[in-house]
C-alpha cells in the first residue's frame, strides 16, 4: 500500500509516494531526498543534530513521522543560503568560530533561525543558551555557539525585514 | 504495520481505535521508547481532531485540548493561576520537543517524572475521556494510576483536560530540580499555588512530583499553610508536612533521602518565589 503526501521543502512544492508509513521526516529527507544537511545524531529527540523548520517551528525531525506532516513546509540547512549568500545565522557561525568538526552544526544553525524568528531570547546570552539546550554539541563548542547566535540575533534584529527566507 | 490514520474527529478517532492500534500525538515519548519499526498494527494520529485541539475558556473554566503543545501553552493568555504550568512548560525538553510534545501526551506516558502532572494537580485539574463506552470526566489524581499506569479503558482517549474556575484563581508557580541546568529530567520537582486575601493565605495548593510513583498533593502542609502571611509560608515548611505524602524513590538520577531532602527545599523556594512576587 503507497502513502502518499505532499510537502513544500525549501519552497519546492513536492509529491511523495512513501511504501512504508512509518518513515520519518529525517530518513526522507537524508535517504529519499538525498538532503544529507540534516545529521542524524541520536534518533530519539536528544541531540538537535536533525533540527528542521516545520511550518516555521523548530522540531526533531527524527521524531517526526513523515505522514504526520502532510501539507507541511519544511526549511532544512540547504534551503537558507540564497546562492553564495549565507544566511546571516550561517554567516555568523563562520564568522564567531561557532562549530568544530561540524556534525552538530546545520542542527545548531537550524535551531538559532527558529530561536530568533520566536523572538522571545532578545540578545540575553543566557536566554540564548536555554534556547539551544536541545542542540548538543560533542566538540563543546558552546561559547563560539552562543556568540554566533547572539551576533546573528543582533545583526536580523537592525536589518529586518530585507531577506525574503527565514 | 502498513496502515497510518489522522481522523480529524473524535467519532473517526474512537471508530478507528476499536479496530486496534497505537495512538500517537507529538511522538515523543512514543519514539524513544518503542522504535517505529516495532511499531505493530496502525497508527492513529491524534493531532488534527478537532475536539483535542485549542485552549480555551469555558463556562466552567478552562478547557486544554488534549493535543495542545508545549510551546501553545507558554505563549497563551493564563490567569497567573496557570504560571507553574506555563513554567513547567518552558521546561519540557527543548523548544524543538516543545514544539512537538503534547500535554496530552505527558499525562497518557504516565511517567513519575511528568513536568505537567504536579502543576495540573494544583490546578484541580480534571480529564475528559471517551471510548466506545462514551464520555467521562475523572480527577487527575484518579487518571494517574501509577508509574506508566492510567485510567485508560481499552478503545478509550484523553480528549481534554479541565481546569475548574474556582481553581484558576490565584498565582502558581513550578521548580524542578534536575542534574544541569537544561534538557533534564526532574529529580524532584514542585508545583504551588496560592490564593491570597487579606494580606493572608487563603487558599494553598502543593505538588511533589518525581518522588514517587506519581505525583501528590500535600494535604497537611497546604492546610499548615492556610491563614498565615504568604511572606511567612516557606518557614512553615517542615519535613514532617512533606515526607508523609512521599513514597522516594531511588534510581540513577539520586537516592530516596536526597529527594526527600531537595522536595522540601524545592517547596520552600517556590513558596518564597510566589511570596515576592507580590502576594497580597
Ligand atoms: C529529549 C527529550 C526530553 C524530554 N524531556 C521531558 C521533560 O523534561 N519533562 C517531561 O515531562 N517530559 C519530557 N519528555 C517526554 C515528552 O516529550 C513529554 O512527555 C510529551 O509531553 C509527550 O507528548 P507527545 O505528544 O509527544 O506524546 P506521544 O509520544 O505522542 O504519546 C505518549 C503516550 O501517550 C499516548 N497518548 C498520547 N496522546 C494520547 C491521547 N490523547 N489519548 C490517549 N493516549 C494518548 C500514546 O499512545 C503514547 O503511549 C522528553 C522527551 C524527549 C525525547
Ligand atoms: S537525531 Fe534527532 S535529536 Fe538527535
Ligand atoms: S562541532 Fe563537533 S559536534 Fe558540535
Amino acid at each position: 500500500m503507497s502513502h502518499d503526501l505532499t510537502l513544500t521543502i525549501n519552497g519546492t512544492r513536492q509529491q511523495i509516494a512513501l511504501d512504508d508509513p512509518r518513515v520519518t521526516l529525517l530518513d526522507l529527507l537524508r535517504e529519499r531526498l538525498h538532503l544529507t544537511g540534516t545529521k542524524k545524531g541520536c534518533d530519539r529527540g536528544q541531540c538537535g543534530a536533525c533540527t528542521v523548520l516545520i511550518d516555521g517551528r523548530r522540531q526533531n525531525a527524527c521524531l517526526a513521522l513523515a505522514l504526520s506532516h502532510d501539507g507541511a513546509e519544511i526549511t532544512t540547512i540547504e534551503g537558507l543560503a540564497e546562492g553564495d549568500t549565507l544566511h546571516p545565522v550561517q554567516a555568523a557561525f563562520v564568522a564567531e568560530d561557532g562549530m568544530q568538526c561540524g556534525y552538530c552544526t546545520p542542527g545548531q544553525v537550524m535551531s538559532a533561525v527558529g530561536l530568533i524568528a520566536e523572538g522571545r531570547a532578545g540578545t540575553d546570552p543566557e536566554r540564548i543558551r536555554e534556547g539551544m539546550s536541545g542542540n548538543l554539541c560533542r566538540c563543546a563548542a558552546y561559547s563560539g555557539i552562543t556568540r554566533a547566535v547572539l551576533a546573528a540575533a543582533e545583526e536580523m534584529t537592525t536589518t529586518k525585514g530585507e531577506r525574503k527566507t527565514a | 504495520m502498513s496502515a497510518w490514520h489522522r481522523p480529524a474527529s473524535l467519532t473517526e478517532a474512537i471508530g478507528l481505535l476499536a479496530e486496534g492500534g497505537v495512538v500517537a500525538a507529538g511522538c515523543t515519548d512514543l519514539f524513544p521508547a518503542t522504535r517505529r519499526q516495532a511499531l505493530s498494527g496502525p497508527v492513529i494520529d491524534l493531532t488534527r481532531v478537532a475536539e483535542m485541539r485549542g485552549i480555551s475558556e469555558t463556562r466552567g473554566g478552562w478547557r486544554f485540548g488534549a493535543a495542545v503543545r508545549w510551546s501553545e501553552v507558554l505563549s497563551a493568555a493564563l490567569p497567573p493561576a496557570f504560571d507553574g504550568l506555563k513554567a513547567a512548560a518552558r521546561e519540557v525538553g527543548s523548544v524543538q520537543i516543545q514544539n512537538a510534545g503534547t500535554l496530552g501526551g505527558n499525562l497518557c506516558n504516565a511517567s513519575p517524572a511528568a513536568d505537567g502532572v504536579p502543576g495540573l494537580l494544583t490546578l484541580e485539574a480534571e480529564v475528559e475521556l471517551a471510548g466506545p463506552a462514551g464520555m467521562r470526566r475523572l480527577p487527575l489524581a484518579a487518571f494517574l494510576a501509577g508509574a506508566r499506569r492510567t485510567a485508560l479503558a481499552p478503545g478509550e482517549v484523553l480528549v481534554a483536560i479541565h481546569v475548574p474556575s474556582h481553581a484558576a484563581a490565584g498565582r502558581g508557580a513550578f521548580l524542578k530540580l534536575g542534574a544541569r541546568r537544561y534538557l533534564v529530567i526532574s529529580i524532584a520537582m514542585v508545583a504551588a499555588r496560592l490564593v491570597v486575601k487579606g494580606g493572608r493565605i487563603d487558599r494553598a495548593a502543593v505538588a511533589v512530583g518525581a518522588c514517587g510513583p506519581v505525583a501528590s498533593r500535600l494535604p497537611a502542609l497546604e492546610a499548615a499553610l492556610a491563614g498565615i502571611a504568604p511572606e511567612d509560608a516557606a518557614a512553615a515548611v517542615s519535613e514532617a508536612l512533606v515526607a508523609p505524602a512521599l513514597a522516594p524513590i531511588g534510581d540513577v538520577r539520586g537516592d530516596a533521602e536526597y529527594r526527600g531532602v531537595v522536595a522540601v527545599e524545592l517547596v520552600r523556594r517556590a513558596l518564597r518565589g510566589l511570596a515576592a512576587e507580590g502576594m497580597r
